[in-house]
């Protein structure tokens, strides 16, 4: 029997709660969808009393829109670029950290140390590492006035400086720089949920293994993967999740014009491109774009649990 | 099933441990070798940013670079400070993070304690919409959000930086779970006790959860500090700027001729709370981060 | 393959990082096991059984001793090298493979010449799995398999490879009552039938005496007594001994030794020859109790439960040094309860005499 005191004292306690998440969450829900199936909505045009008609033409125009495309483009490539490499790495160094004694928990926290950063204060040290400053304007009197630390690196081993985020860099360039700073940004969360999965599988898996003679290889991929494999599934998730809403981490790196100089907005991203709609006060399109965003984090979703409930073990 | 193993003889034992003791010290000395180059590779942004934020321009700008400083520049530090203002920068990201965190912990603990203790219909409906919601990329509420506190008027204040992200169903959840450890013989023995609810909550539930709040506080800090595209649209003035703003509006120009010392001394001073924060409280959080799977 | 322990020490270093208290979890452990036998490790827990057994295994390193299979010296080879099974206290049966793949796992992991064709594992995997009865399952994965059914794949697993030595530790504390009698029935079946010496342990002492052949009881560390079970219940060799043996537990008096006479309390209850007059323990196993109304021993009688076949009769005596004394007769004998009293004699070869001090077992010799 549900107590009736028990009731309103619960309702009370939750009001707070209920009312901030009905205003922030509950609603915007509700009228980001109502707005995406407006045409060309625009709330300013709608306080000053303009009727929508119903339709999809904002998805349509979303999807014909060539900046559009080009935002999904970076956005998958990062995604399918940095989570399985972090993910390997994450593996890689988790495992590690987990086979020795001494130093263990010492590494394990400067492991953890790029987590605790702001991402764009973050980006901008990495734009320092690769800056590189020379002649490439074109003309012989230029010297070389400020190199980042990489291109140093570089040249010291005797080959060509690159420009990595400069003016007249290229895309390649520029997607290897991002991969790098995102992948190390990604690290720290991947090695410490794996750390934890590895120090909770039961040892005496490991001691049966021994007892018959398993070697560290077939330990690794016939033990380790497999009982981690739920800890796996959960990064690899994360990192999609977390990939397709990548943003600030470019905005650290090349600034708010998303790209180098002579080619802004080059990097721009899902969710870069949905601020952008907004701030053009296009709510329409922006939450159109919003609802493609969550369709796509929902399918990635969906697929790894389909596939983690084939390949994931429990 | 008989005894096949052929039995060794005391030489080929020796020789296998043996053998296996070299095999043994050669892993061990490539892992720390593996990890030892990580360790530096993951650790170098932050020694540069702090080595170049000590350097002179012109140090800086040799074709060789040095990994030490030669003159120590502390002015950078100076200079960094009031080109950006991170002074009144500061304030205000301290300001929003210690009133949302206090609001946000208040909300929090009372809603966990309602939906772990107390019966009411619909509990377990209305807690699954909830984490329901946990699905759903931000973005898409901050358009209608944006909207709404347009409306409202709160353009431009501390208010539409604080009250829109009160509330953290990630949060309420890890309470709720930590609360729901607490044996519900403690609550009904305070009952008879004729203890009230919020005495009990204070006396008993709120100490023995005590590390998940320390988590949660840590991360809605954090969370304030790092937070930027919020603030960027809707209170991107002087007065309510937080400080990630401030840095990226202090300073537009990633690469080309940059004054790197200055600019990496502004980084430095901003990532620095940060790092005083996770030397003394490494627990909290990382017990926190790896249970969320958010970026603070 | 018989096993030579010799001066088996095993010291553990203080967990505690401030003080330097080391723990001696074996102290020199010497003791020859026979070939093909079964022997069960018993002991409370904490006595270094575990240990003893990990150390067999190659799991742990001894701090000092040696450990011989046969005529090799082990003591320094490395688990996979032994050539040993061992069994899991919780089977650690690999949750994500199935029965079939648990068993061939060890197979898979042989290299080089050893290494069995594709054909000769899977057969070699049935016939491990017939042995144990599993052959079925071999589809399944561990979690849909009863306990006693992972205790029997495990067995399987550890059996495979055609160990010299097979180690279980613990392999039926985790089974049901009535799966533990069927399971080491079993255990013995499957040991009697591959001959290969195996080393069990527990701390369930009516497990290791009903299929041991040689028991050896433990106590923090150091042996206490080794020997055929019915041996050791017989004749154990201290106190200690005497009170982990058998069920109900030996019932224990203060007592001495006076003139030749054996008293406990008041009561003289034996007569002995060469015990000079001291302090001394006095142990006498719950079936060593005559009914007797001329009967020596005066207890106050408590409570008398019928069990069928026997009686058990719960008295206290003041010299008891349990709270009461449980003795067992033949159900044929009438006890009357109406009496408040209820007199014993003792059976001689159940009465077991140990030092005060050093509770060391006292022999004497009745007169």
């Amino acid at each position: 029997m549900v107590d009736n005191k028990q009731q309103w004292k619960a309702w009370l306690y939750l009001s707070p709660a209920i009312v901030l998440l009905l205003v922030f969450t509950l609603w915007p829900i509700i009228n980001t969808v109502r707005m995406a199936f407006l045409e060309n909505y625009k709330s300013l045009e709608a306080a000053g009393g303009a009727t929508f008609e119903f339709g999809i033409g904002n998805f349509l125009k979303v999807i014909q829109y060539k900046r559009f495309l080009t935002c999904l483009k970076n956005t998958v490539l990062l995604c399918v670029l940095t989570v399985p490499l972090s993910t390997i790495l994450a593996l890689l160094i988790a495992v590690a950290l987990n086979s020795i004694k001494p130093l263990q928990r010492f590494l394990q926290t400067i492991f953890f140390l790029p987590y605790v950063t702001n991402s764009i204060a973050i980006g901008m040290v990495f734009a320092a590492m690769f800056n590189i400053v020379g002649a490439f304007y074109g003309t012989e009197q230029e010297i070389i006035v400020t190199a980042g630390i990489i291109n140093n690196v570089i040249q010291f081993f005797g080959g060509e400086p690159i420009n990595w985020i400069n003016y007249g860099s290229t895309y390649a360039a520029n997607i290897t720089v991002m991969t790098i700073y995102i992948v190390w940004n990604a690290l720290p969360f991947k090695i410490l949920v794996l750390l934890g999965g590895l120090q909770s599988i039961n040892k005496q898996y490991y001691d049966a293994a021994k007892v018959d003679g398993t070697s560290r290889k077939r330990i690794f991929t016939r033990i380790t993967v497999p009982l981690l494999s739920p800890m796996i599934a959960y990064v690899v998730i994360t990192g999609f999740i977390g990939g397709f809403k990548e943003y600030t981490s470019i905005v650290g790196i090349f600034g708010e014009k998303m790209g180098p100089a002579d080619d802004a907005y080059r990097l721009n991203t899902m969710v870069g491109f949905i601020y952008d709609a907004l701030s053009q006060n296009n709510q329409g399109r922006a939450s159109a774009a919003a609802l493609i965003l969550f369709g796509i984090i929902l399918v990635v979703t969906m697929i790894n649990g389909w596939v983690s409930k084939k390949r994931v073990h429990f | 099933m008989s005894n096949t193993t052929t039995t060794m003889s005391e030489k080929n034992i020796q020789q296998v441990s043996a053998k296996q003791k070299v095999v043994k010290a050669i892993v061990l000395i490539g892992l720390y070798a593996f990890l030892g180059i990580m360790a530096l590779i993951v650790l170098f942004p932050f020694y540069w940013m702090i080595i170049s934020s000590l350097k002179t321009l012109d140090e800086y700008r040799m074709s060789v670079p040095t990994f030490w400083p030669q003159k120590i520049m502390f002015s950078n530090y100076a200079e960094a400070f009031t080109a950006a203002s991170l002074g009144r920068l500061f304030v205000n990201t301290l300001y929003v993070g210690v009133v949302s965190t206090l609001l946000s912990l208040v909300i929090t603990v009372l809603s966990a304690f309602a939906f772990a203790r107390l019966e009411f219909k619909g509990r377990d409906t209305m807690f699954g919409l909830l984490l329901a919601t946990m699905m759903i990329p931000g973005e898409l509420f901050t358009i209608t959000n944006y909207e709404t506190v347009t409306k409202l008027g709160w353009m431009n204040t501390f208010t539409v930086l604080i009250v829109p992200f009160l509330v953290s169903v990630f949060y309420i959840y890890l309470l709720k779970q930590n609360f729901m450890q607490i044996p519900n013989e403690l609550y009904l023995a305070a009952k008879v006790d004729g203890t009230s609810d919020i005495k009990y909550l204070w006396k008993v539930m709120i100490p023995l959860a005590l590390p998940t709040l320390i988590s949660i506080t840590i991360l809605k800090m954090m969370g304030a500090w790092n937070s930027y595209i919020w603030p960027r649209l809707v209170a991107n003035d002087e007065a309510h700027r937080m400080i990630t703003n401030g840095l990226r509006n202090a300073f537009t120009a990633t690469s080309g001729d940059v004054n790197y010392p200055v600019q990496m001394a502004a980084v430095a001073i901003v990532s620095a709370p940060l790092f005083l924060v996770f030397i003394f409280l490494r627990k909290y959080i990382m017990a926190g981060v790896s249970r969320s799977g958010i970026k603070g | 393959m018989k096993v030579v322990l010799q001066n088996l020490t095993k010291v553990f270093p203080s967990r505690n990082k401030k003080s330097n208290e080391e723990v001696v979890a074996v102290s020199d452990f010497n003791f020859e096991i026979p070939d093909g036998k079964l022997i069960g490790l018993l002991g409370p827990s904490g006595c270094g059984k575990s240990t003893t057994l990990y150390m067999i295994s190659g799991l742990q390193k001894p701090t000092s001793g040696k450990i011989f299979f046969g005529d090799d010296d082990v003591t320094e080879l490395s688990t996979e090298n032994r050539g040993i099974g061992l069994v899991f206290q919780n089977y650690a049966l690999y949750p994500h493979m199935t029965v079939k793949q648990n068993i061939l796992f060890p197979l898979q992991n042989l290299k080089g010449a050893d290494r069995p064709s594709k054909e000769e594992m899977l057969e070699r995997a049935y016939h491990a799995a017939k042995l144990v009865q599993i052959d079925e399952l071999m589809d399944r994965k561990p979690s849909e398999l009863s306990g006693g059914q992972q205790q029997r794949v495990a067995i399987a697993r550890a059996l495979v490879k055609m160990p010299r030595v097979l180690l279980l530790d613990e392999p039926l504390s985790n089974l049901d009552a009535r799966l533990r009698l069927q399971t080491r029935e079993e255990i013995r079946r499957i040991q009697k039938e591959t001959g290969i010496t195996t080393v069990f342990v527990t701390h369930d002492q009516e497990e290791a005496m009903s299929i041991s052949d040689i028991i050896v009881v433990m106590k923090l560390g150091v042996v206490q007594q080794i020997g055929a079970p019915q041996e050791v219940y017989d004749s154990p060799q201290n106190l200690f001994v005497a009170k982990f043996l058998g069920t109900p537990p030996i019932n224990v008096f203060n007592g001495s030794v006076k003139g030749g006479k054996v008293y406990i309390g008041e009561d003289a209850v034996l007569e002995v020859t060469n015990v000079p007059d001291q302090e001394v323990m006095i142990g006498i196993r719950p079936e060593g109790f005559n009914l007797d109304a001329e009967g020596p021993l005066k207890c106050k009688l408590a409570n008398v439960e019928v069990m069928g076949r026997d009686v058990s009769i719960v008295s206290t005596h003041e010299a008891s040094a349990n709270p009461d004394i449980r003795s067992i007769i033949n159900a044929d004998n009438k006890v009357d309860t109406s009496s408040e009293i209820v007199r014993y004699s003792i059976k001689p070869h159940k009465l077991f005499l140990f030092n005060k001090e050093t509770e060391e077992r006292i022999y004497f010799e009745v007169k």
